[in-house]
């Protein structure tokens, strides 16, 4: 088939699409408005695009065929505010001054997430290998790393 | 070359084995076969990909993605370790029987791609995609086992020893489809290690070594030594291997291994290393991992 008609749900809201074979998560995602998520390289290497399936497991839009993600539950750095709250790690990275032009950081905070939640307590060392795969071209690692510290140690109710 | 749009394809989403099966012979080389996607995307944005016909272009793609039962990992003590077509990455390195048993494995994954691509990817994949610099191939091919084929005719195993007949080419026909890999188990005195030598941590690999040692004490039974990058596809060093059969592990016998494994790749010159640079690391790398492997 060209086309197919799919169910997503996007932050919790449900959507039915009709998307050609060849469009890309990212690119319906960001013709429905949720731009938040950003096109970057294309090619899986800058994570600029990652977005959550079932709240926790980190995925490339670019190189995911939206034919293929019916019935998927995705969440993009547009459902972390809750009642005009900011995620806690949303928090983080402001607090620590972790963003400078910004392109990075929804890939960014959505791949601190799903670090945080598949262990809760990493190292910095631990830190900086999972962050592999998303890239800065602003370069402002060291206050990256920093914020997905302080967005753990938030998290377990503890603030440096 | 757009990176942010795909060529034209229709897309096949079987929703059984048999369906993607009959599909498959349908539409042979015209239809590619799509598990994670994290190769063949790529490859079909930057219009890398040929078809049957040598065209830059797949009329069809084929997605396992809805084939139900073929994302699994499991384990037995007789078969062994056994990855479905569609087990991610991930889902293998958090298997504790490859944390446990598979070291050479689970370092292959660890390093291939980066932790989106690994939740995406699949193991089988890697091994499909037949490229010469591939992470988790190389570990398999230094571990052995099988490859099972399954097309309507039937299904047949292969050895992975006799899967790569030449670059990015596969003893897979265009009608069969890559159903399981099985690695066999360990046995007491096995050991093993993987090294992957890149300019930064995330990218793809200058030269890797993968080795599975069969150790009794400080003697070495038998080896297998794969290399990845040295050559046209991923190799196995077979000369070399035999230089460590029976013989006890001494620092002599590590420098004529160094040598023999230097001389046995045939490496070429690309944007990643120089021939001569590949050609005189193989034997350093090939002697530091069974070091490694030695002492632990
Ligand atoms: S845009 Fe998806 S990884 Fe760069
Ligand atoms: S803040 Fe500019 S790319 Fe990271």
């Amino acid at each position: 088939m060209k086309t197919r008609d799919i169910t997503l749900h996007i932050n919790e809201e449900k959507y039915n699409l009709t998307v050609d074979a060849n469009q890309t998560l990212l690119q319906v995602l960001r013709s429905i408005g949720s731009t938040g998520t950003k096109y970057g390289c294309g090619t899986g290497e800058c994570g600029a695009c990652t977005v959550l399936v079932n709240g926790k497991t980190s995925i490339l839009a670019c190189l995911t065929l939206a034919a293929l993600a019916d019935g998927m539950h995705i969440t993009t750095i547009m459902g972390l505010e809750k009642d005009g709250e900011l995620h806690p790690v949303q928090q983080a990275f402001i607090d620590r001054h972790a963003i400078q032009c910004g392109f990075c950081t929804p890939g960014m905070v959505m791949k601190t997430i799903s670090i945080l939640e598949e262990n809760p307590n990493p190292t910095e060392d631990q830190i900086r290998h999972e962050l592999e795969g998303n890239m800065c071209r602003c370069t402002g690692y060291e206050k990256i790393v920093d914020a997905v510290q302080h967005a753990r140690d938030m998290m377990k109710g503890e603030t440096r | 070359m757009s990176t942010r749009v795909l060529p034209d394809f229709e897309i096949l989403v079987p929703q059984s084995k048999e369906e993607a099966l009959k599909l498959l012979s349908q539409y042979q080389g015209d239809a590619a076969i799509l598990a994670g996607g994290t190769d063949l995307l790529v490859q079909m944005k930057g219009q890398l990909k040929c078809n049957c016909k040598g065209e830059n272009a797949f009329g069809y793609l084929l997605s396992l993605a809805e084939v139900p039962g073929l994302d699994y990992v499991e384990y037995d003590e007789t078969e062994g370790l056994r990855i479905g077509a569609m087990a991610t990455l991930s889902q293998v390195a958090a298997h504790p029987v490859v944390k446990e048993n598979y070291p050479g494995l689970l370092e292959s994954v660890g390093v291939c791609g980066t932790k989106q691509t690994r939740n995406m990817g699949t193991v089988v994949g890697n091994l499909l995609n037949a490229s010469p610099c591939a992470d988790c191939g190389c570990a398999i091919l230094a571990w052995g086992g099988t490859l099972t084929l399954e097309g309507t005719a039937g299904r047949r195993e292969v050895d992975v020893d006799d899967f790569y007949l030449g670059y990015r080419l596969t003893a897979r026909k265009t009608d069969e489809l890559a159903v399981e890999l099985k690695l066999p188990p360990k046995s007491d005195g096995t050991v093993s290690a993987h090294h992957k030598m890149t300019r930064v941590e995330h990218d793809l690999s200058k030269i890797t070594v993968s080795v599975r040692l069969e150790m009794s004490g400080t003697t070495c039974k038998s080896a297998r030594i794969a290399m990845a990058s040295v050559a046209p596809t991923i190799v196995r060093l077979k000369e070399t291997e035999k230089l460590l059969a029976g013989v006890e592990i001494t620092d002599q016998i590590l420098e004529s291994v160094a040598k023999s494994a230097s001389s046995e790749v045939t490496p070429i010159d690309d944007v990643r290393s120089t021939a001569e640079y590949r050609r005189d690391v193989a034997g350093v790398m090939v002697k530091r991992i069974i070091q490694k492997v030695c002492k632990s």
